[in-house]
């Protein structure tokens, strides 16, 4: 395959199956080696339990389980919102900041999304002020604009009552006030086809805590 | 079907795969019957295995750049109206590419250690063919089994669906190579470690083998690190470079670990200790290359570099990882009785012991790194929601370690080995620790008030003042001595240690690097904010004046441009034109920043969002000494270069 002239073989190498071991070198079972190969096994258990989990599919704890309620003072004028006030209705809960810029990227659909079900007397969207200036969110509020209600998480109570990590993330509930939907980031592209022609629909459909 | 390249690159990766057990194979069959043709045979192997790799990767940078949107890869990661510099970059813009690069450039790595050390270490080749074919061996399986980026795509796809617009980049283009060439390069070394332990010769020959390989797979690893750093920042558009995501973090732990290895071998090149140290080091530092492509490519960890998951893949992987590090650690294990140090540490206030503290401070600063990459995934086992770790935690963990290196990195190079005296270290380190103070006195004077910067600035005046102290002395010495001018002596004394100075250029270039990443956390100024073709904003001491808002159009994208001029006072400063592009075929939006530097520190404007009424949200940030991160890093190279081409000499 090559041209270059092959140099001379290597010397009969020593196998280690015929190194002489000494007395003193006897192997000796010490702390370290304990520790390595525990921290090993622990690392390989943890990777291969890691492996079965969908990155970006966040745990679905809160779905299926009645959705916290919460009040607190709204944006523009202050006055209460009241989560319990709405029970028996689809609610959608959409946690956004001024200072989150794929809460900009989700701000259209959202208007589109609640332009397509503001007649339905059954919709109420909702969204949460998370950990935000208060004149910055204003501000957010003026440019972009904001047809429905906008509540302040004064004490981050609400961010936390929904395990809120990030922002966005949307939470539907439905009629009987159990969580069905979780949305992590920006509600674009198939996620926002996914909420607006199957989950809100159906939910809106089905029927209301008094026929139940 | 007529002959077909993309079938022979096929058929040379599966021909590579069976060759690798020939080298697994051969060796071994050699040492057992003691016969040297066996072991010629295994270098055959891995030469052919190179020269199979070379012709894939040629046929697949081929069905690239004709366009072959038959094949899956081809028409997954580029496009018609890709540029031809991104198309051949576009190899490994996905999965199965990259691999195909690693395990190429790992073919090309083993095979000229073998070339160039056969004379030399006939006794360790055989164990080094057998162990970097079984590494090939694990790749190749993979790329075949799992991950093949010659599969084909029937019927083929009209056009495809094009590289990721955020990888159309040059940084990007380079930035990849560069860390494979870092994780590889390491193989090396743990090949001969490896051979080492299996064939008992168990001295320092390994080291010394090794030690250019070492130096040369790290300065690939920092390269492609900060590469990697420059593109987030101007391409990612968030104003920093470095952001502590899991993908980041895969690169940056065998960099730690890489690090301490490359400090602790010295102490074992002079001082015959370390001994088992040093091989868990160096097992470390490629366990973690290969843990980082497995959290990379399994989908494991949540991160903004959104990799393809395939369970069944990484799982692969995984075993892949699990045998290789049961393997390496089980043997150092089982050696360890043989690799005991005859020497034992003299005093604690020696250059041995500050070398110790190095490895420890290395080892757990990739110890913070590592549970803050891993404890979502941590979190998530135990059954909790998914959380994420961010900046706030590495700032206030790392950032202290980091700096306790940095004070060592001062003390190691001039304090003396086995027991410095009393009179060692006032003569090395009073005037230091004074110049270190008076740093920090003038910092307190000038209102600045951040701890980490403080303390940074304390510790860079300090270790500064060592290695310009330590440059000054032995300039002077050979000045007097060959009687010539500070200049002449000043090369002389470089020339007389090259070793020892090319690492304190590196030193300096951390140092550099250092005042660069405080500078622009903490001093930076930011500003987001919604304008309107008319609107100011002031940023600092700067205003930046919104002109324009208009269309433009690249080969593959098309763009909204702010045309916005930046003044200061009635003085101009600069016009910039941050852009929104939306790539064509794949529809992607990407920020464009537009930056302006002023002396060394820089203007970042961007244009995250704009909404069709022509309101533009505007993120301005002024970055004070941004360019020192990179300067350092270039210093650093210059310094790992001077050190790789130095004269051979006294067998270092």
């Amino acid at each position: 395959m090559s041209a270059a002239p092959t140099p001379p073989l290597p010397p009969p190498t020593p196998s280690p199956m015929d190194a002489p071991s000494g007395g003193e070198d006897r192997f000796k079972l010490r702390g370290w080696h304990v520790a390595l190969v525990a921290s090993l096994i622990g690392l390989f258990l943890l990777f291969y339990q890691g492996l079965w989990g969908d990155p970006s599919a966040i745990p679905t704890v809160l779905i299926g389980t009645p959705a916290p309620t919460f009040s607190g003072p709204t944006v523009v004028d202050g006055s209460t919102f009241d989560l319990s006030q709405y029970r028996g209705k689809v609610v959608m809960v959409n946690f956004w900041a001024s200072w989150c810029q794929e809460c900009r990227l989700e701000h259209e659909n959202l208007l589109a999304l609640y332009n397509q079900f503001r007649t339905n007397p059954d919709f109420v969207m909702v969204g949460i002020n998370y950990q935000d200036k208060l004149e910055d969110a204003r501000q957010y509020l003026s440019v972009y604009g904001s047809p429905f209600q906008q509540v302040r998480d004064l004490k981050g109570t609400i961010s936390i009552d929904y395990g809120v990590y990030g922002v966005p993330e949307t939470f539907i509930i439905d009629k009987q006030g159990v969580i069905r939907h979780k949305e992590v980031g920006p509600i674009v592209g198939p996620d926002y086809n996914l909420l607006t022609e199957r989950i809100i629909p159906t939910l809106l459909q089905s029927p209301g805590p008094s026929a139940s | 079907m007529t002959f077909d390249l993309v079938e022979l690159g096929h058929v040379a990766v599966i021909l590579a795969l069976m060759l690798s057990l020939v080298g697994v194979a051969a060796p071994i069959l050699g040492l057992r019957t003691r016969n040297g043709a066996w072991i010629v045979m295994g270098r055959q192997a891995v030469t052919l295995i190179f020269l199979l790799l070379a012709i894939a990767m040629g046929t697949m940078i081929d069905a690239f750049l004709t366009r072959d949107f038959s094949v899956k890869y081809v028409a997954a990661t580029s496009n018609s109206k890709l540029p031809l510099f991104y198309t051949v970059a576009a190899l490994w813009g996905g999965h199965e590419g990259s691999l195909l690069l690693w395990v190429f450039i790992l073919s090309a790595f083993c095979t000229t250690a073998v070339w160039l050390h056969w004379r030399t270490q006939p006794a360790t080749i055989p164990y080094l063919i057998i162990v970097e074919s079984a590494l090939m061996f694990g790749f190749l399986a993979l790329i075949i089994f799992l991950s093949n980026p010659f599969e084909r795509l029937i019927p083929a796809a009209a056009d495809g669906k094009d590289l990721n617009p955020l990888l159309q980049d040059p940084a990007m283009v380079m930035h990849p190579p560069m860390l494979y060439m870092g994780y590889v390069g390491f193989s090396i070394p743990f090949s001969f470690a490896m051979a080492s332990l299996f064939s008992g010769r168990l001295g320092e020959e390994w080291l010394k083998v090794t030690q250019r390989w070492t130096i040369f797979a790290w300065l690939c690893l920092t390269t492609g690190i900060l590469m990697g750093g420059y593109w987030a920042y101007y391409e990612l558009g968030w104003g920093g470079y470095w952001g502590w995501d899991p993908v980041e973090n895969a690169s940056f732990m065998p960099w730690l670990v890489g690090t301490a290895f490359l400090h602790s071998a010295m102490v074992q090149e002079k001082r015959k200790m370390f001994k088992v140290w040093n091989l868990f080091l160096i097992i470390m530092t490629f366990s973690l290359s290969l843990i980082g492509t497995f959290l990379v490519r399994s989908g494991v960890l949540t991160s903004v570099h959104s990799f393809a998951t395939d369970p069944g893949r990484g799982l692969y992987i995984l075993l892949f990882l699990a045998t290789v590090m049961t393997v390496a650690f089980g043997t150092l294990i089982v050696r360890s009785p043989k690799l005991r140090s005859l020497i034992q540490l003299d005093s604690i206030v020696s250059r041995e012991s500050v070398f110790l503290f190095n490895n420890l401070f290395f080892l757990v600063a990739m110890f913070t790194v590592f549970l803050g990459t891993l404890y979502p995934l941590i979190v998530e086992t135990m059954g909790r929601n998914k959380v994420t770790v961010g900046p706030p935690y590495y700032n206030a963990v790392f950032m202290p370690i980091a700096l306790g290196l940095v004070f060592l990195m001062g003390v190691g190079p001039s304090i003396a080995w086995r027991k410095a005296s009393m009179e060692n270290l006032r003569k090395n380190f009073l005037l230091p620790a004074v110049v270190g103070l008076a740093a920090l006195t003038a910092a307190l004077a000038a209102g600045i008030r951040s701890p980490l910067a403080l303390g940074g600035l304390a510790v860079v005046g300090f270790v500064a003042s060592t290695i310009v102290f330590d440059f000054g002395k032995l300039t002077a010495f050979w000045a007097a001595r060959q009687h010539v001018t500070l200049v002449a002596g000043f090369f002389t004394a470089f020339i007389k240690n090259q070793r020892r100075w090319a690492g304190l250029v590196t030193h300096f270039g951390v140092l550099i690097l250092i005042i660069g990443i405080i500078s622009s956390t903490i001093y930076q100024t930011e500003k987001v904010v919604s304008m309107r073709v008319g609107d100011r904003l002031q940023l600092g001491p700067y205003t930046i004046t919104f002109k324009q808002l208009h269309a433009v159009t690249g080969a593959n994208w098309t763009a909204q441009e702010g045309v916005m001029d930046v003044t200061r006072g009635d003085q101009f400063i600069a016009e910039m034109r941050p852009q929104k592009r939306i790539y064509d075929v794949s529809m992607t939006p990407t920020t464009e920043a537009a930056i302006h530097t002023i002396h060394t520190g820089q203007i970042f404007v961007t244009m995250p969002e704009v909404s069709q009424d022509g309101t533009a949200m505007v993120r301005a940030l002024i970055n004070p000494l941004v360019l020192w991160v990179w300067g350092g890093g270039a210093i650093m190279g210059i310094g790992v270069i001077l050190n790789l081409f130095r004269p051979k000499r006294d067998g270092t």
